[in-house]
């Protein structure tokens, strides 16, 4: 039941006890972690913060695997034995499932039982490091550890479309083997770290895997302080996630004052913040073909180059071969120039009570009570007697909602229809047959403001804060008579107040079509200026226009770049959500509160950790991305004695059910201390100079004789024999601090699911890609959809991969999963918890894919096998992963016959022999 | 690992030891163990620190930000300056969350004085009216922010990001089930839909998932997760159903005996024994039929209105009658409309939103007290925040962390008193300010458990319910 991170008070006093029970309490390290230091000095000497020492492994058990020595001396110190060895049939399950997450079949059960190879067992663990299973498996624990889901969780749990490619960079480093240094980089920095792999880009995934709170950082007003407050909550959310899992401590308890237990300084906090005040959490393009990214990269400085004109590229843009590419340009526009004059003579009214005055720039500008709906109607002169198109521009304004241009509370109109007629002489109505417009919110394109439907219209959000336009073209070219005046109806009946709060007309005569993005103003004077008398500026301005539109064409031929969900300084704003010119000033607050904002800080890193330098404040007026790159790198400092011992723990704990120092994510004083500090500092020496290969170290660890204990309480091996283990050697360490016998521990959710899954047969092995929604989704009345579980088709594959591929829903997580302790990415979980509880008997025992795999497990068998005892038989070793004795047998057979197949592979699945792993 | 001296020495000082077998390891494992542990100490009265006041919790949540003071917060001046320039006078910059703030916008409603304690109530609240004497009202409750889902996650959680406990799973951690029939949170969402933070307000984040908030659906076939089988599943009978658990408890029992009596694999076997008997006691507390005509009529069963909220209300008080510990009942889903954020229009939109619930709350107040059940059942009234005392667009409200109302009701509270203050213009709270930390923290102690000891150590902190706040108050509670 216990989440061991997430221990009750009493818990250190529990350490305590098992250590006082040991004999053990003599050591510095515990009675530290009892009584309260008194001042910074001794903080200092907390163990993890000592470099790492070298230990060779005890010499009396030299022979054995290093594990083995240093566990072996510890238990004979304490004068406990080891286990047994497990038994064949159970250590093939339990590497199974810890190493690719899967049960392994009859046939390799057997295979291996039978196996008289001596090296089989390694054998094995090299075939399943090797399979793609492992990158799947172990991806997901980081997951857990990162928080990660697709949604942005609070109130607005908008799905995040572009999530998933960090996910499937997992599993690619995972089964790559990356070095760790090297994945630490690129989570952090990979934008400057891991420049030649443009791929590597998905792995900043991992600084936005946590929530984000939309209301705050998007949709709220900008000037507020709960902006401000969202902010540094925000980037709160991303250094925790670093410090805490690559680090191993609680940077983020001082927020708000120094470090209560160790030796962080607020300011150090702050530094932090300082590092990652350069990004948001947003959509990040990038290139999986290098080709195309070096491509991309290339255009993007060419067009950065052609905003200014210096003396550099004046001159080049004045070259012969420049301006023949401009004389060509010009040769081949086919499009015209509207000339687009706006109206006289305006007069407006409102069907529902709307004012307006008229600007000086032939305008109206909406005030007043706001009403839900309204029809605005305006009658006006052209300036020629000819016309072919309308065009309304909608404008912006101070006193509008987000400057408008729209009248809604977050700055957008909806324009349900425009009708355009002629009056006042012969009355008639105008035909539109196109409509273009600079903008379309998505879902409310310019077309449904001519579809001739009230209930559709034309939006802009979240385009607001700046001018759009739409340009209206006429059936047919229309002559107005003397005394005709144009009648234009704009309505706007979507409610809610969506109303255009500014806006202007104008006609055309220009014969149609008429290009959407007509020229600027600037460049179309020029072209009316006859080549060669055009001046020096002239044909500057000129040449770097005609470059930049190629620019951008070029740009828009290549290949539509790869988005994922990550930390970025570059992105399409969105809303309110706009791309940081340059990274926030920081400033520290006093108690954490946003009223009492101190001193500036400048990026760095911790100051507890005096080998290395933590602060980098030469990097505060340079691009942000140094700023990652120097915390990365700080971190993988060979020096840097936590992140080498933070990350030989973590792999530890996921083998052994704890780790050897048991808060994985709390090196500090609050935390647990190692039970073996030798063995974990000879780990992590041995990882880090090794080629930090988390496969070699997953190989060193479960070819230990530690691993292959068996879990059995009752039996030791002394001196080669197996004998009854005295009631009194089981009690002395009854939690296995000291490992004399594995820990029986519960299949996880995704084992569970998985499991379930390859036994009946239904397990697709697709790798990668978008996530699978296994749900039913609607819109919601709000931003979050609505989502059902038990709604969705199981037929079908993307309800059988593997359960690393399920979509991950933040605040509606998949009842199934969360009954058996799937987090739900809210917080940084290193270890889950491991409960058995009603909820989840109950979800075992009746959730709707239980049941389907149960019958369509039946189905597979039934189709198989004739003979009810074959049925039985078969669908039991699947499960279970041996054969049932005889008197199992008996009891099955007259169950299935009774009941009938499918339930007796439920029952198989609720079994405890299928839950648990020996 | 029977237990001996030793191990029952270390239990006696370390309750949540997950080792050991018994009664009291079980229970602890499956979540429950209060129940087991806490009657061995009556002095507490079901305490887990001090005797308890008040065993189980009705909370009502007003989802979207109730406003104060078109309900209870009565501002003349409002009135009296209607339609001119919101100037408060303060140093303090005037902002709003999602809007421009426009003028000062009296309340629509009239107000008049109620009960023999002369409480303000507006026109919109006529049934709740009538008990105001039995209620402590807090009339300066305050929010660090003026945004739902921060604030949505403080006032249910104590802390303004996803992920913390929340305040059921906190009660259910720190006092267990009453009963082993039911769960010990349930929450009875709107029926258009889940509030702000969907689930997240109802999470039991870091604690063990048994304590998070079942989310109970009375009108669908399967209440809550996992109770029945769903009808889809053809293969399953009554007969299947008994026959199945009976040999999965044999099966399971076998191999617990093979396993050196692991206790882990004996509490999951008597989570299914607990599970089938949830599954047979669990339908009748749904059956509303089971209630007088009479006490569905002072629901408002009878009414379109009043009676999807009605509904929920009396179901909240069967449950608690039969050992629920924390009912949550919301009102208001996420969303634009139907709720109690009332962004476009006061006038418009709020009266809907008192009208389903006024009377409903009266009668569940009114029949806990006729039932003797609010002797020991705490009844809250409660909201994320309050409302500006400006108008949004021309006649609604934005949010305002500044302050707001909420009441407690029943086991150990002192009626008919009012606490806080706000300012003239309801803007803020100005006097005897409550915060969510403050008022949880009284709660916890009216059951029994002192929020500065219900912690759990998590990612580094001591965490607990008032993070490193929270003030009893004492002007609410008798004696």
């Amino acid at each position: 039941m216990r989440n061991q991170e997430t221990k009750r008070m009493e818990n250190p006093l529990r350490a305590f006890c098992a250590m006082w029970i040991l004999g053990l309490m003599g050591q510095a390290s515990f009675s530290q972690s009892i009584v309260p230091p008194a001042g910074l000095e001794v903080k200092q000497s907390w163990w993890s913060l000592q470099p790492l020492a070298y230990n060779l492994p005890p010499k009396e058990f030299e022979s054995q695997n290093p594990v083995d020595a240093f566990v072996r001396e510890r238990l004979q110190a304490s004068g406990l034995h080891p286990a047994p060895p497990a038994d064949r049939r159970q250590l093939i399950r339990r590497l199974y499932f810890d190493l690719i997450g899967l049960p392994p079949s009859p046939e390799d059960i057997d295979s291996f039982v039978a196996s008289t190879d001596s090296d089989a067992y390694e054998k094995l663990v090299d075939r399943l490091l090797a399979s793609p299973r492992y990158g799947e498996r172990w991806a997901r624990h980081w997951m857990d550890t990162a928080h990660f889901a697709e949604t942005h969780g609070h109130d607005q749990d908008r799905i995040r479309e572009n999530a998933w490619p960090y996910r499937d960079y997992l599993i690619d480093a995972f089964n790559r083997d990356k070095p760790y240094s090297q994945f630490v980089k690129e989570q952090i920095a990979a934008d400057t770290l891991a420049s030649d792999d443009p791929k590597a880009i998905a792995g900043l995934g991992f600084l936005a895997a946590g929530p984000w709170d939309e209301s705050s950082l998007r949709d709220i007003r900008e000037d507020t302080l709960d902006r401000e407050i969202g902010r540094y909550l925000d980037r709160d959310d991303m250094l925790s996630n670093v410090m805490s899992n690559f680090m191993s401590l609680t940077v983020h308890c001082a927020r708000c004052h120094d470090h209560k237990f160790d030796p962080i300084p607020q300011l150090d906090y702050y530094a932090l913040q300082a590092v990652f005040a350069g990004v948001e959490r947003a959509n990040r393009s990038y290139d999986v073909d290098p080709v195309v990214a070096s491509q991309r990269k290339a255009l993007r400085t060419r067009g950065e180059q052609l905003l200014t004109l210096n003396e550099l590229t004046s001159k080049e843009l004045l070259e012969e071969v420049v301006q023949k590419t401009v004389q060509q340009w010009e040769l081949q526009r086919s499009y015209r120039i509207p000339d687009w004059k706006s109206v006289l003579d305006q007069s407006i009214t409102s069907t529902d009570g709307s004012l307006f005055q008229l600007q000086e720039d032939g305008s109206f500008l909406a005030s007043g009570s706001r009403p839900e709906r309204d029809t605005y109607t305006i009658h006006a002169r052209a300036s020629s007697s000819l016309i072919t198109a309308i065009r309304l521009e909608v404008l912006n304004d101070p006193s509008l909602p987000f400057k408008g241009p729209g009248r809604q509370e977050n700055g957008n109109l909806h324009l349900s229809e425009i009708e355009i007629a002629i009056d006042g002489g012969t009355s008639r109505a105008l035909k539109i047959v196109r409509a273009v417009a600079d903008f379309e919110q998505k879902d409310w394109g310019i077309a449904r403001a001519i579809d001739g439907k009230l209930d559709t219209a034309w939006g802009i959000y979240p385009e607001v804060g700046k001018p759009h336009e739409a340009i209206f073209e006429l059936s047919e070219p229309t002559q107005l008579a003397e005394g005709e005046f144009l009648t234009i109806r704009l309505k706007q009946l979507h409610g809610g107040g969506h109303l255009i709060g500014r806006f202007r007309i104008a006609t055309s005569s220009a014969s149609l079509p008429i290009a959407l993005d007509p020229l600027p103003p600037e460049i179309a004077t020029i072209l009316q200026v006859a080549g060669s008398a055009r001046n020096k500026e002239q044909r500057l301005k000129l040449a770097q226009y005609v470059e930049r539109v190629s620019v951008e064409k070029a740009q828009a031929s290549l290949p539509k770049p790869f988005f994922v969900y990550a930390a970025t300084a570059e992105f399409e704003p969105d809303g309110g959500l706009k791309p940081p010119a340059k990274p926030r000033i920081i400033h520290r607050l006093d108690r954490g509160d946003i009223r009492n904002a101190k001193e500036v800080v400048e990026p760095g890193a911790l100051t507890c950790i005096q080998s290395i330098p933590q602060r980098f404040a030469s990097l505060t007026s340079k691009h942000e991305s140094l700023r990652r790159a120097a915390l990365a790198e700080w971190i993988v400092d060979e020096d840097n004695p936590l992140t080498w011992r933070s990350i030989v723990n973590r792999v530890w704990l996921l083998h052994f059910g704890k780790g050897i120092v048991d808060t994985p994510n709390d090196f500090g004083r609050l935390g647990s201390t190692p039970t073996h500090p030798e063995l974990l500092d000879w780990l992590a020496i041995h990882f880090r100079d090794n080629g930090q290969s988390m496969k070699k170290l997953h190989r060193l660890l479960v070819t230990s004789q530690t691993y292959q204990q068996s879990s059995r309480a009752s039996q030791c091996l002394d001196q080669g024999q197996v004998v009854p283990r005295s009631d009194q050697a089981m009690r002395l360490d009854s939690d296995n601090y000291l490992l004399w016998r594995k820990d029986r521990n519960r299949l996880d959710a995704e084992s569970v699911r998985d499991a379930m899954l390859a036994v009946s047969g239904q397990l697709e092995l697709r790798m990668g890609g978008p996530s699978d929604r296994q749900f039913d989704l609607k819109p919601g009345r709000h931003v979050t959809p609505v989502i059902d579980y038990h709604l969705f088709e199981y037929d079908g594959s993307s309800g059988m991969r593997r359960s690393v591929y399920r979509f991950l829903f933040r605040t509606l997580p998949d009842p199934f999963m969360e009954a058996l302790d799937c987090p739900a990415g809210d917080q940084i979980t290193p270890i889950r918890s491991n409960a058995v509880t009603v909820q989840q008997a109950l979800a075992m025992w009746n959730d709707t894919l239980v049941l389907r795999l149960s019958e369509s497990f039946a189905k597979r068998v039934e189709s198989n096998f004739e003979e009810i005892s074959s049925q039985v038989d078969f669908a039991f070793q699947g499960v279970i992963g041996r054969r049932p004795t005889k008197e199992e047998s008996e009891k099955y057979v007259q169950f299935a016959r009774r009941n009938g197949l499918a339930n007796f592979c439920r029952f198989l699945f609720n079994l405890n022999e299928f839950v648990f792993v020996d | 690992m029977v237990g001996n001296e030793l191990m029952i020495s270390r239990r006696s000082f370390l309750e949540s030891s997950g080792n050991g077998i018994g009664a009291i390891a079980l229970w602890q494992m499956l979540g429950l163990e209060r129940c087991a542990s806490q009657s061995h100490d009556l002095r507490l009265n079901g305490g887990l620190h001090h005797p308890a006041k008040a065993k189980r919790v009705i909370q009502l949540f007003m989802n979207g930000g109730a406003s104060q003071m078109d309900l209870f917060d009565y501002k003349p001046l409002l009135q009296a300056k209607h339609g001119t320039k919101f100037d408060p006078g303060s140093q303090e910059r005037v902002e709003a969350a999602t809007s421009q703030p426009g003028n000062v916008l009296g309340s629509p409603f009239p107000f008049a004085r109620h009960g023999e304690c002369g409480r303000w109530v507006s026109d919109r609240l006529p049934y709740l009216a009538k008990h105001v004497d039995d209620m402590a009202i807090l009339l300066a409750m305050t929010s660090k922010t003026n945004v739902h889902g921060p604030a949505s996650y403080l006032m249910n959680t104590g802390f303004l990001l996803p992920g913390f406990p929340s305040f059921g799973s906190w009660v259910s951690y720190g006092l267990g089930s009453i009963t082993e029939d039911l769960p010990t949170f349930v929450v009875l969402p709107d029926g258009r839909g889940l509030p702000y933070n969907q689930r997240g307000n109802f999470s039991s984040g870091f604690l063990p998932v048994t304590h998070q908030g079942t989310i109970i659906q009375a009108n669908l076939p399967e209440p809550f997760h996992g109770l029945h089988a769903p009808s889809t599943a053809k293969f399953i009978t009554p007969q299947s159903e008994t026959e199945g658990l009976q040999l999965l408890g044999e099966a399971n029992r076998q191999h617990w005996s093979a396993s050196d009596k692991d206790s882990r694999l004996e509490a999951r076997i008597r989570a299914y024994e607990l599970a089938a008997k949830m599954q047979l006691s669990a339908p009748e507390v749904f059956d509303l039929s089971q209630e007088t005509t009479a006490t569905k009529r002072a629901y408002g069963l009878d009414n379109p209105s009043t009676e999807e909220f009605g509904k929920r209300c009396l179901l909240a008080r069967r449950m608690i009658e039969r050992g629920v510990r924390f009912v949550q009942v919301w009102s208001g889903s996420n969303g634009p409309t139907g709720n109690w954020d009332n962004h476009s229009s006061i006038i418009k939109e709020l009266p809907p939103m008192t009208a389903a619930t006024d009377q409903p709350t009266a009668a569940l107040l009114a029949d806990l007290k006729a039932r003797g059940l609010l002797d020991d059942t705490l009844l809250l009234w409660n909201t994320e925040f309050g409302r500006m005392p400006f108008s949004q667009g021309s006649e609604g409200r934005d949010h305002n962390g500044g302050t707001s109302v909420g009441w407690m009701a029943g086991a150990g509270i002192r009626p008919g008193v009012a606490i806080g203050e706000s300012d003239e213009w309801s803007w803020k709270g100005v006097r005897d300010t409550v915060s969510n930390y403050d008022f949880h923290a009284t709660v916890l102690y009216l059951l029994g458990i002192d929020h500065e000891q219900l912690t759990v150590q998590h990612d580094g902190a001591n965490r607990r319910l008032t993070d490193v706040h929270g003030e009893i108050i004492k002007a609410a509670l008798l004696d």
